[in-house]
């Protein structure tokens, strides 16, 4: 594939979003079964409960230690997070990659505009969550 | 006006397969749109399933991630999406979205919603006086516009080979960045402010602003995705279903797409925005959760 050529962008770009739904559906799907498989009788009371006075305000770990002994364990939950978690990050791999893919086309104009669409996403996803101006 | 159900007696294997028929349907319309799923699921998890809204918006915001990778992937192989216009409008979409986040805390969200909702409803009119319209004629490629190389080219359904120019881009750029504060500040609606800002303002060919709205919404929801997930408002239990169901929905809404003619789609978008338009004045009147 020519990197160059400004159709195989379509082409990568569309791939990327691609396995990263498939791989993403397949680990949420793995969940979902474990889900089933192990809920028996069990009706939805106990998850759907929001709790307004605490953080997280679900019935589930959210840290990232919770998480991987939730893998380990085989825990539903932790596998729909993992799932969730390459969902997300499928469209931010492909802000990423497009940034790569103009670069290497030599077009500065676009790769500086996916170069601040990056920025202004890590910036939202991974620092507001730090700030109090923006803890709601 | 809300529908008292027991959510407790649902079994989690039932609660789990109705999610995921429901997602089906949402992924169906929101990628043949541009809007996402959220506008189905929120409605049908909060007033038919009473699912706390927190959790409901948690779960739209994986609805839209999943309704946009999943379609986009067709979209933008067969070219529909014009991947210069969606980067392009992203900048504001991305700013905005940073912005509704700040103010969230101090705007008041009720008058907002109802502001933004207001102006999704009025924007119906001009959306439904070219319902018949097939292909906008293309304005010259001049300015800004042209510096940025924003025009494309797709194949219609009929095998036609349709060339574009979009033509007004700062005014597309505002209305994106309504779209980036409205989804930060509440975590749905962007969708909508994206498709009227490329079908009004910039000219574009519906089936263009549809799926490049649906290509960028993704980004739009994931800069904000990490403070739902951080906070728990992200529930497995939801979540799973409806991102299986989406993803379903939208590869199938993405073959639909290809196969509508620009009318059709005008008008089921009509359609939506309508019903969203509703769905956020009467919440921000509170007479929904």
């Amino acid at each position: 594939m020519n990197l160059k050529d400004p159709e195989s962008m379509n082409e990568v770009i569309g791939n990327v979003l691609r396995y990263g739904v498939i791989l993403s559906a397949a680990v949420v799907l793995f969940g979902a079964l474990l889900l089933t498989a192990s809920s028996g009788s069990s009706d939805t009371s106990g998850i759907l409960t929001y709790n307004p006075n605490q953080v997280p305000h679900g019935n589930y770990d959210v840290s990232f230690q919770g998480l991987v002994n939730g893998l380990v364990g085989f825990s539903a939950y932790s596998w729909i997070e993992l799932g969730v978690i390459f969902l997300i990050a499928t469209p931010v791999s492909r802000v990423l990659i497009s940034v790569l893919l103009f670069a290497a086309e030599r077009d500065r104009l676009y790769m500086a505009v996916t170069a601040v669409v990056l920025a202004l996403l890590l910036f939202s996803m991974l620092v507001t969550p730090f700030i109090p101006l923006f803890k709601a | 006006m809300r529908v008292e159900t027991d959510h407790a007696r649902l079994l989690v294997v039932e609660f789990v397969i109705l999610v995921f028929l429901v997602s089906i349907f949402a992924g169906i319309f929101g990628s043949i749109v541009g809007l996402g799923g959220g506008v189905v699921v929120i409605p049908v998890l909060t007033i038919l399933l009473g699912v706390d809204i927190h959790f409901a918006i948690g779960a739209s915001i994986v609805a839209i991630i999943g309704t946009s990778s999943g379609a986009a992937s067709t979209y933008v192989r067969d070219k529909v999406t014009n991947l210069r216009v969606g980067m392009f409008l992203e900048l504001a979409s991305a700013s905005g979205a940073i912005v509704g986040a700040a103010v969230a805390a101090y705007a008041n969200a009720p008058a907002l919603g109802l502001l933004f909702g207001v102006i999704l409803l009025i924007t119906v009119v001009p959306t439904l006086t070219r319902v018949g319209e097939d292909i906008p004629a293309s304005p010259e490629l001049k300015g800004l516009a042209k510096r940025l190389g924003l025009k494309g080219s797709y194949t219609e359904t009929d095998g036609r080979q349709v060339e574009y120019n979009a033509t007004r881009p700062v005014s597309g750029l505002a209305g994106t960045a309504c779209a980036g504060v409205l989804s930060g500040m509440l975590g749905i609606g962007g969708g909508g402010f994206k498709v009227i800002s490329m079908d009004l303002a910039m000219k574009l060919p519906m089936k263009v602003s549809t799926t490049t709205s649906n290509f960028m919404i993704g980004v739009t929801a994931a800069a904000s995705a990490g403070i739902y997930f951080a906070r728990g408002d992200v529930n497995p239990l939801i979540v799973a279903p409806v991102a299986l169901g989406i993803l379903i929905g939208a590869a199938i809404g993405a073959r639909v797409l290809l196969r509508s003619r620009n009318p059709t789609i005008r008008k089921a978008f009509a359609i939506v925005l309508a019903v969203a338009a509703f769905e956020m004045i009467l919440s921000a009147l509170g007479v929904m959760p």
